[in-house]
């Protein structure tokens, strides 16, 4: 199964020149044989959008450019990052999952970052949920950037069954400790390695490029596979489409021998949690 | 911690320079020129992002003082290829003095400053240009500059790096030795140099400035790990005092949705 990375920049709050863009690179992604394209977060609109936030959220069942994108899915899986109006001016940063022509799954962002740099906390409502889905080349989980910083998100996707983490990210480079690289993407990488060992599952990272207010994002997109062995890894800071071929029955050979999710146990997981959380309460 | 990949550094600044001048609707960029090792990296890095034609370093002395530096950025602009005019600022400081003198030498260096601002903002219109800013976070962090004079720019790439950075950058883009070497000084007058005005050299600030703003010490930790005491304290206050430099003005709230305050667009707006 061939994967297709788009390490792309988007123009802030441009969602129709955006557009224009996501339909050649699924083309692209297509004419190259791939299954399955997937963009950054927020890809369609652009990420430090600040006051910008309502006017770019779209209902993602109805906007008719959307539909454009759901159709273009007929023949080659896309995941994209946009802002879903979810009702009742609550606005989600949101990833969809679409297949076939047909919205498959949409993920709202659950963890906000809100410090620092980060102000997602002042416009965003957070999500509410993470599950699995059934997509067409196994169970699939989607993330948003820091929801992959926080493991119990993963470990959710983990115990769902995931064969496929998906990850979409707009996460700008930090660091200049390192060589040839920002610091910060060390970090991607140390938790894509770890979440594809210890899930036995695919982690499909693709984090955007270019510059928003003078923040470079760090591009360094990769998949790990389930051995945690990294398949592919984009350069650094640099647009740039990525194919990797995934061979999906490692999933089932990694299984054999690392019995992480056979051993699982999240009922004792879950009673340890209630017990926690409600001592948190008292 | 000081040091830096300068091939990495260089890819993601050029990259930087050409995407938010592309981004406006810009091909070019226009930098005051001291023949100083700011400029020089940044016009360095300007000739690698837009190619040396799109770039114009404008020269800006005051009189014959520093002519030397002024033959250095020459030198160093044939080099880079990139356009270089010369433009003696006297006569338009002195029109100025001559009818309210003053023997205060900071005043006379910031009124400099802010001639070279306002010939780089009116060269930049017919040369459709934007200003490309060289206030290095050292700079900017202790307030060694002059507001709306040399701070002010359109973008600045190398407000992120110290001046020991800049330094390593400079060599890595094959600088001139003689710039590389150079003491620094803001040319306010003849003899001024940034050490000795501050009376730190810049290797002991930046160690400081790195312990207080990246790795977050108090000035009680930043003393206790063994940095000069009297050294730390007079930077802390130099931040402090300078905080103003840093920001925009603070806008009088009145209304419900006020610029600065709740009114929050990316500078990228619509980019």
């Amino acid at each position: 199964m061939r994967v297709a990375l788009a390490q792309v920049s988007s123009r802030l709050g441009e969602i129709r020149k955006n557009l224009d863009a996501h339909l050649e690179t699924i083309e692209d992604a297509r004419r190259s044989r791939a299954r399955l394209v997937v963009f950054p977060e927020l890809s369609l609109t652009g990420y430090t959008l600040m006051d910008f936030v309502p006017d770019v959220a779209l209902d993602p069942g109805r906007h008719p450019l959307f539909q454009k994108l759901v159709a273009a899915s007929r023949t080659i899986d896309v995941v994209l990052g946009f802002v879903e109006e979810g009702g009742k001016g609550l606005f989600y940063n949101a990833a969809a999952y679409l297949s076939r022509g047909r919205i498959v799954h949409i993920h709202r962002k659950v963890f906000l970052p809100t410090a620092g740099m980060f102000e997602e906390g002042k416009f965003f409502a957070r999500g509410q949920a993470i599950r699995t889905f059934a997509a067409s080349f196994g169970q699939a989980g989607l993330l948003i950037c820091r929801d992959f910083q926080h493991y119990g998100a993963s470990y959710l996707h983990f115990v769902g069954g995931a064969d496929l983490i998906i990850v979409i990210s707009a996460a700008p480079g930090r660091g200049l400790e390192a060589r040839g690289a920002f610091g910060s993407s060390r970090m991607w990488e140390l938790m894509g390695e770890s979440i594809s060992f210890f899930s036995t599952a695919f982690v499909i990272y693709c984090n955007r490029v270019g510059f928003e207010d003078g923040k470079a994002f760090a591009g360094g997109s990769f998949i790990f596979g389930p051995t945690g062995r990294r398949i592919v890894k984009a350069p650094e800071a640099e647009e740039t489409l990525i194919l990797a071929d995934l061979a999906l029955d490692e999933i089932r050979s990694a299984r054999k021998r690392l019995t992480f999710l056979r051993d699982e146990r999240p009922d004792v997981v879950l009673r340890s949690l209630h017990r926690i959380v409600g001592d948190d309460a008292d | 911690m000081m040091q830096i990949d300068g091939e990495f550094v260089a890819k993601v600044l050029c990259a930087f320079i050409r995407e938010e001048l592309h981004k406006f609707g810009f091909r070019r960029g226009i930098l005051g020129f001291s023949g100083g090792l700011d400029s020089s990296v940044c016009a360095a890095l300007a000739a690698r992002a837009l190619g040396g034609k799109n770039v114009l370093a404008l020269i800006l002395p005051y009189k014959d003082t520093f002519s030397d530096d002024v033959k250095d950025a020459q030198g160093l602009a044939r080099k880079l290829g990139i356009r270089a005019r010369v433009l003696d600022i006297s006569p338009m400081v002195d029109a100025y003095f001559s009818r309210y003198p003053t023997e205060d030498r900071v005043r006379i260096g910031n009124k400099m400053a802010r001639e070279r601002m306002a010939i780089l903002y009116d060269h930049s219109i017919p040369e459709k240009a934007l200003i490309l800013g060289t206030s290095n976070k050292t700079e900017l962090l202790i307030g060694y500059g002059t507001i709306h004079g040399d701070m002010a720019c359109a973008i600045n790439p190398l407000g992120d790096l110290y001046k020991t950075q800049v330094r390593a950058l400079g060599a890595y883009l094959r600088l001139p030795a003689r710039i590389l070497k150079k003491a620094p000084t803001a040319g306010l007058w003849p003899g001024q140099t940034d050490e000795g005005e501050i009376g730190l050299k810049y290797s002991e600030i930046d160690a400081i400035l790195y312990e207080l703003v990246d790795e977050r010490k108090t000035v009680k930790e930043a003393i206790a790990a063994g940095f000069n005491k009297e050294a730390v304290q007079r930077i802390e206050a130099r931040i402090v005092r300078s905080e103003f430099k840093r920001k925009m003005p603070p806008i009088a709230k009145l209304s419900a949705r006020t610029v600065g305050h709740d009114f929050l667009y990316p500078y990228d707006r619509n980019r």
